[in-house]
């Protein structure tokens, strides 16, 4: 559970200051007060990384250096700094040399008004999806994603020069295989165990009864990815760059063994909530804890039976932050309400 | 009114201890007013300590280590294995390796690795003069000590493939658990490669 929080130099924030409560929390407030930006950072203090933005270094506020969160996680201190030029990650006042120790603290599941691009968006988004999700599981996902990007833009850049040279590209073939073999494993043991959690989630929101949802992994590197990486030397020669592997990975979604394209509007966005409770359903199962859900704003586009069930199927107990324009949709029992105006958050009930 | 500064030599020493690696304005300014005024500064042995070593001082012509002499210490040294030659990224990471006294073999540094991402490639690196060494000098192995990074890891690759024509063994060093430490405290990739790297007892 996320309680004090504090931020500086944070997208539009120079310094902010606030305690959540258990349960949940609901920041209200008009557009563009940067209601997102405050989950934002509560998502960078747990994870270092943010779900808009795939660099950390637009999140530092206009003419500042670097930002600071700060934040207390279940009894857990967490303090991370960050600029362009400097990292520093803190667990419990010590400063940490690398983030394994500090990821372990606290996970997190952000359901978003643009979620509908997990189903409709390119494959990407899906790839992002998986990313997300298994870095919060699996430790080493890390870094073998980081050694994959490295080693394909290595291998990109080299094909892309004026002359080619063959033996150079092929000294990065063997840490692309590498890493890209254990990236496949690991998104394919993740797509696996993320199906039955989507399905259930489907039906509980609003899927018709019967209604059956499939999550099909399409690895980018085919059954074998040395042999076609291998055997696509001709052509990423010709095209300058590399074409198979896991940044070519697709996840299949099928509704009823239709392809998800087909589902209509209303099934879409069912299909992409029931992807973001799959996840929170998979950590809280997997690590024994629940994840901390950040809602920016999705209340708006839900009609109000999604939205009831949406609330009665989030875990019981998980610590929620939700933002919106307005209160109307409310229902269900709200912790504490804040008010963001003025780039000021006060507690309003 | 005129704004008041520090006079122009105390402002190019500022400007030049600047450029130093860690060293930001503060510091600069820092070091240079000590040298003006603490009572045991001494900053002509400081300027004359500089002065010395960048008129003598220079990368060993063979392996890229630091030598006053025309070869260096190392490769001087008749009573060195020259059938063991050990690659290295940095003319640094030859102490460390040094101070284990587990080698007795000789040295080559690369000056670097192959990092497209950061624009250097093989020809700026001291590769040819490796693949020299190993046509005269004639080592039984070549010992690659690069980094288990991927870009460490390309190199190593790199310099496998240009090798390999030769009858040399080619090995790299072994990566696993630091010495002393419990299985608890390693992360999966090392204690994967401390497993795959596996030795006979």
């Amino acid at each position: 559970m996320l309680t004090t929080f504090k931020l500086r130099d944070f997208r539009c924030f120079a310094a902010l200051e606030t305690e959540f409560a258990s349960g949940t929390n609901v920041i209200v407030g008009p557009n563009a007060q940067g209601k997102t930006s405050l989950l934002e950072a509560a998502c960078v203090l747990l994870r270092l990384q943010s779900p808009r933005s795939g660099s950390l270094a637009p999140l530092v506020r206009i003419d500042a250096a670097g930002f600071v969160v700060d934040g207390f996680y279940s009894g857990n201190h967490l303090q991370f700094y960050f600029s362009p030029r400097r990292k520093k990650l803190a667990l419990d006042s010590v400063e940490q040399r690398t983030a394994a120790e500090y990821l372990k603290i606290g996970r997190v599941v952000w359901f978003s008004n643009g979620d509908i691009a997990l189903v409709r968006g390119a494959a990407e988004e899906r790839r992002r999806y998986l990313d997300f999700v298994a870095a919060q599981l699996d430790p080493g996902y890390r870094r073998n994603l980081r050694n994959y990007e490295t080693a394909l833009r290595s291998r990109n850049r080299l094909l892309k020069m004026p002359h080619p040279r063959w033996r150079e590209i092929a000294a990065f073939d063997e840490p692309l295989l590498d890493s890209g073999m254990a990236l496949t494993q690991a998104r394919r043991v993740l797509i696996a165990a993320l199906e039955p959690h989507a399905m259930e989630s489907q039906l509980a929101i609003g899927g018709a009864v019967g209604e059956t949802l499939g999550l099909q992994y399409q690895p980018g590197c085919g059954e074998d990815f040395a042999a076609n990486l291998e055997a696509s030397r001709k052509e990423d020669l010709r095209l300058r760059q590399t074409r198979v592997g896991p940044h070519r990975d697709e996840l299949i979604l099928k509704l009823n063994g239709l392809g998800s394209e087909l589902a209509s509007e209303g099934q879409q966005r069912t299909l992409a909530l029931a992807l973001r409770l799959a996840q929170t359903r998979l950590i809280a199962a997997q690590t024994g804890t629940l994840p901390l859900l950040l809602l920016d704003d999705i209340f708006g586009e839900l009609d109000p039976a999604r939205r009831n069930a949406l609330l009665a199927h989030l875990p019981k107990g998980a610590q929620q932050i939700i933002t919106t324009t307005h209160l109307d949709w409310a229902q269900t029992e709200i912790e504490r309400v804040f008010r963001l105006e003025n780039r000021t958050l006060t507690g309003i009930r | 009114m005129k704004r008041v500064e520090y006079p122009a030599p105390l402002k190019q020493l500022v400007a030049q201890l600047k450029r130093m690696p860690g060293i930001g304005p503060r510091s600069a300014e820092r070091i240079a007013l000590w040298m003006v005024s603490a009572r045991n500064a001494r900053p002509g042995e400081i300027a004359a300590a500089i002065a010395s070593m960048s008129e003598t001082v220079r990368p060993c012509p063979q392996c890229g280590f630091f030598t006053t002499e025309p070869l260096c210490e190392i490769c001087a040294d008749e009573a060195r294995e020259s059938e063991l030659l050990c690659v290295v990224e940095e003319a640094t990471d030859i102490l460390p390796l040094e101070r284990t006294g587990a080698f007795r073999g000789r040295y080559h540094a690369l000056g670097g690795r192959i990092s497209p991402l950061d624009h250097v490639g093989p020809d700026d690196l001291r590769i040819d003069a490796l693949v020299e060494r190993v046509r005269k000098e004639h080592p039984t192995e070549v010992i690659l000590a690069l980094g288990s990074d991927v870009e460490g890891e390309a190199t190593a690759n790199y310099l496998a493939g240009l090798l390999r024509e030769f009858p040399v063994k080619l090995t790299r060093i072994a990566q696993g658990l630091p010495a002393g430490g419990g299985l608890e405290h390693a992360d999966e990739l090392t204690l994967s490669r401390a497993l795959s790297g596996r030795v006979k007892v």
